[in-house]
């Protein structure tokens, strides 16, 4: 591990042992247990977080996981005498089992939709639980040999059980969050479809987060029944405990390590200091200011305490830079005298890609059809067309977003239609998007980094082919910002360098130039130059023509979803049928022939 | 008399309150002044009515102990309950016996905790803390675990199906003449019911020559009770079995009985539990559709406690004595018995008190003795069997125990 790493794991490890002096300290069973109860709820949460947190798909059913595996310890030990030494790691495969097999399907479904199903499974799982008799089932007192059944008549030897897991679990998803792992989840939190263009196999990367989440739950699920002694369906699967796992990462602070520790630090002392002191005086009061903490904290700080501290540490720390204008990494200067690549002629070089006969109807829209063209190596084709001409729509069929209705596209020769977006991002097409689509609270490293996974083996390869492609767009100097403060330019410029950390063959720039200025336009029209002076084959979308008759060395005319002209730019925009399609019939005639 | 005879008594009295004071103080040093029972109920969530009810019991128990000196064999130490919460959920439950055997280091015993799950979960508590705990619940669990320090003074679930059925059967022979044959269970999938319906099906109702025609679980709470109560009118049994928790769940299945015309005793129902006996029923269920109701419990205020019965109406506002009130009423005077009987407030020798008491008859639990079996159930234990009459549930049987002459559903 790295300087770097060590430092950031000295809080924790500092925390985990000071945790550990005072539970060791503490002689009141009763706060024995409550100490041992903290760590459980905050392995719990940041199993909840490794994937609602990390992949931004809420979970309102992690007690399923939770369950199984408190049962998996209360049964094993019922019906075969198994100790729950041996029943927790058994219980932690079939919580990583039910995930994957509850992952499989649910994943299916986004946003709310997602959530939502995920809510029915501990419902259900809970009635068959019911069905079966399971209603009531307690693990038998070991008088003889307690240890062995992990039944400890100190209490602080819980709470080290516990506290070991916490560690454990904290380790493993700061390890996660280090690696590509983590890299995919959050760019699959911050923009599923980005994330898959470029290259990230999102259904597999959620699978594993479900898989690893769903086993930590179950691991401490089993803990849990150990704890409890007594395992009902209301206590394991009940809807509090899922909503556990939510309030307590929640309050903490959400997609971090510490959010579910400091959620569960506060949280489950306050709610029992409640219950013991409120809750024989007035009964019922407990959860009112229970949940009136909650709610205050949420409206203060939305994404929970961690982020708001830390917000406001940084703040202070560092005092607001004044607003200097950055230096442009390309100077404009050279942008004017950039050389002319030498025109080729059009129907030289190979053929890389190439469009047959594509169609493709959303209800009565044909919105693409029948479209072949053909792109070469080292080529920038420039599809154009008004709006709603279909070239969103072609680019979406090209890189896998959308399933072609018929046609063919073959990459080198090779049929690649209907092909999922990241299987086509690793076979070399990459692409930006005409709307921005930046991982806004990563760095922009980060950013690029997550394109340059698909062809990377180790994160130090991937970390290397980011530093090349920012170099290449010009952002080396900006490189450790936040995408969330950068300039349309810039994120254009860095969309571009996450399409070419993938080192792809063909890149598809949507609408690059969209919503830029005359200058800043010129100077990614620059970079784009360099990029295909350097061997790069491009196709661009674009709707003002301006920009591109000097860029691009043929173009490919749409409207309504059909080509009309295809040819070098100079014959194109003398077209008839292109000024047409642009501005209409009457301005036909005015046209310079 | 003249004034110096007064003076002189008077002065003779002082005396003699001089002397009684210094020995009482003597008493005092060598014993408790005091003597912490715990009540670990629900006293807030969902379950909060429950263990109010509980909570009244006791109180009105410790208070009558008190006033009638105390626990003598302590020098007359008073008696003093300890309330804790159990709240709504078993961890919660589990969490509060935690505090209890914790900070309230003194306590020499304790009753609890309602929900048999929740008794499950603080009783692992207890026992391991050596803690004498009394309990009105009556899962076979409780007691099939190999502990020590707890007491079931309930009949358990299945035992209690066992000793109602020939008595459901007798009272519906004699009252109308016609031995029943066929039953319907309709119940939910909660502890308690589970367990009192699968007795009945493994063997009692074939034992009492009773024919299972329809059997329908569901699960609390219900949306509809249109088809159950369809297959009921379907089969029409003699008798019907109906196990709800939920009291919107009993309310939905009388009110579409009443609908399709098999209320009012049409088809005689027959409750296991508290549920449909409670209070809250007349809240939102009429009077005329529990009439004739009956439902077999484990406990309930019956001949000798009019005086109780009374005492709870006026003090606490409770319109009748349910199984929580009179329980655990018995339970501290239970525990006073087994104070007398070991001499001392220290909670193992109590425990080894109840283990060994033998007190005779019981007074406050139906039937059996104040006598604990090697597993911690109540010997003898009966229950009774209570009639919705007149919008108030009455105990009909056990006759000893009977404050009304149960009828039987006219068809």
């Amino acid at each position: 591990m790295t300087m770097r790493g060590w430092r950031s794991l000295l809080p924790i490890l500092v925390f985990t042992a000071l945790y550990a002096v005072v539970s060791l300290s503490v002689t009141n069973s009763y706060y024995q247990l409550v100490m041992t109860l903290v760590p459980v709820w905050a392995i719990f949460g940041l199993s909840w977080n490794l994937l609602s947190g990390y992949t931004g798909l809420i979970s309102f059913g992690h007690a399923a996981f939770f369950g199984l595996g408190a049962y998996a310890v209360a049964l094993g030990q019922i019906h075969f005498d198994l100790s729950p030494w041996v029943t927790i790691p058994i219980a932690a495969v079939i919580g990583g089992v039910a995930g994957l097999l509850i992952g499989f399907p649910t994943f299916r479904l986004q946003g709310h939709y997602f959530a939502l199903a995920m809510l029915a499974y501990p419902l259900a799982i809970l009635y068959v639980f019911e069905w079966l008799g399971l209603q009531e089932v307690t693990l038998p007192i070991k008088r003889d040999n307690p240890i062995a059944y992990m039944q400890f008549a100190d209490h602080r030897f819980y709470t080290l059980v516990a506290l070991a897991m916490m560690l454990g679990t904290i380790l493993l998803t700061r390890k996660v969050e280090q690696s590509r792992f983590g890299m995919a989840l959050l760019a699959i939190k911050q923009n599923e479809a980005a994330a898959e263009a470029a290259g990230i196999n999102t259904l597999a990367w959620k699978l594993r987060a479900v898989t690893l989440s769903g086993a930590i739950a179950g691991a401490v699920g089993g803990f849990y029944a150990v704890v409890l002694l007594v395992v009902t369906p209301q206590s394991v699967f009940g809807m509090l405990v899922s909503a556990q796992a939510l309030t307590v990462a929640m309050f903490g602070g959400v997609g971090t390590v510490w959010g579910p520790v400091i959620g569960s630090v506060i949280l489950i002392p306050l709610a029992e200091t409640l219950n013991a002191e409120a809750g024989s005086r007035f009964p019922g009061i407990q959860g009112v200011i229970y949940g009136l903490a909650i709610i205050s904290v949420i409206l203060l700080a939305p994404e929970g305490l961690f982020w708001k501290v830390r917000d406001f540490l940084r703040k202070r720390s560092a005092p607001p830079v004044l607003a200097k204008p950055d230096a442009p990494d390309v100077p404009v200067a050279s942008v004017a005298a950039a050389p002319a690549r030498p025109k080729r002629s059009p129907g030289t070089g190979d053929v890389v890609l190439e469009v047959r006969n594509l169609s493709r109807s959303f209800g009565g829209l044909k919105a693409v059809q029948d479209v072949s063209f053909k792109l070469r190596q080292n080529e920038i084709l420039g599809i154009i067309g008004p709006n709603g001409a279909g070239k969103t729509t072609l680019f979406n069929l090209l890189n896998g977003f959308l399933r072609p209705g018929t046609g063919e596209i073959l990459l080198d020769g090779r049929e690649m239609s209907g092909r999922k977006p990241h299987e086509l991002c690793e076979a070399g097409i990459g692409r930006t998007f005409q709307i921005m689509r930046p991982f806004l609270r990563m760095s922009i490293s980060d950013n690029v980094v997550v394109g340059a996974y698909v062809r990377a083996r180790t994160d130090a390869e991937a970390k290397q082919l980011a530093t090349d492609a920012i170099a290449r767009v010009g952002l080396s100097g900006i490189a450790d910002r936040i995408a969330g403060e950068l300039t349309t330019k810039e994120l254009r410029l860095m969309e571009l360098a996450r399409a070419l950390a993938g080192q792809p063959r063909i890149l598809l720039l949507d609408e690059t130039l969209a919503g830029l200025g005359h200058d800043e336009a010129n100077e990614v029209v620059a970079v784009i130059q360099r990029l295909a002076r350097d061997g790069m084959t491009i196709a661009i979308i674009e709707h003002t023509m301006q920009a591109m008759v000097r860029l691009v060395d043929s173009f490919l005319v749409l409207d309504h979803g059909a080509v009309i002209v295809e040819g070098e730019p100079e014959a194109v925009t003398r077209d008839s049928r292109v000024i047409e399609a642009y501005l209409g019939k009457k301005w036909v005639a005015h046209a310079p022939h | 008399m003249t004034k110096s005879t007064r003076a002189a008594l008077t002065r003779r009295s002082l005396l003699a309150g001089a002397s009684a004071g210094l020995i009482a103080t003597r008493a005092w040093a060598q014993q408790p002044s005091e003597v912490k029972v715990g009540l670990l109920v629900p006293v807030s969530g969902l379950y909060a009515r429950p263990g109010t009810v509980m909570r009244e019991g006791a109180e009105m128990a410790v208070d009558h102990i008190n006033a009638q000196g105390g626990i003598k064999a302590l020098g007359g130490a008073r008696m003093k309950l300890i309330v804790l919460d159990s709240g709504d959920t078993t961890e919660k439950a589990k969490n509060a016996a935690q505090r209890m055997v914790a900070q309230e280091t003194d306590l020499v015993a304790a009753s609890g905790a309602y929900l048999s799950s929740f008794t499950l979960a603080v009783t692992e508590v207890t026992e391991r803390a050596n803690l004498p705990v009394l309990t009105l619940s009556y899962s076979d669990l409780i007691t099939d675990r190999g502990f020590k320090y707890v007491f079931q003074t309930s009949a358990t679930a299945g035992s209690q199906a066992k000793q109602a059925l020939p008595q459901i059967v007798k009272l519906a022979e004699t009252a109308s003449g016609r031995r029943p044959k066929t039953v319907a269970i309709v119940t939910d999938n909660t502890a308690a019911s589970v367990s009192s319906a699968k007795a009945m099906r493994d063997g009692l109702l074939a034992e009492n020559g009773l024919q299972l025609t329809v059997d329908e679980t569901f699960t609390p709470p219900l949306a509809d009770a249109t088809s159950l109560v369809q297959k009921v009118r379907s089969a029409k049994p003699d008798l019907l079995f109906f196990l709800p928790t939920v009291i919107s769940d009993a309310k939905l299945l009388l009110e579409k009985m009443n609908e399709f015309g098999l209320g009012q005793g049409k088809i005689p129902t027959i409750s296991f539990g508290i549920a449909i006996a409670e209070p809250d029923m007349l809240q939102t269920v009429s009077p005329e559709l529990l009439q004739g109701l009956l439902t077999c419990v484990a406990s309930w205020g019956a001949k000798g406690h009019e005086a109780l019965i009374a005492e709870l109406k006026t003090r606490y506002k409770e319109p009748w004595m349910t199984q929580n009130a009179i329980s655990t009423y018995g339970d501290m005077w239970v525990i006073k018995d087994a104070l007398e009987k070991a001499g001392k407030a220290d909670r193992v020798a109590v425990g080894e008190a109840l283990r060994t008491m033998d007190a005779g008859p019981s007074k406050y639990y139906p039937l059996g003795e104040i006598k604990f079996d090697e597993k911690g159930r109540r010997v003898g234990a009966g229950m009774t069997i209570v009639q919705w009459q007149s919008g108030v549930p009455v105990t009909v049987f056990p006759p000893q125990l009977a404050l009304a002459q149960p009828f039987w559903p006219k068809n």
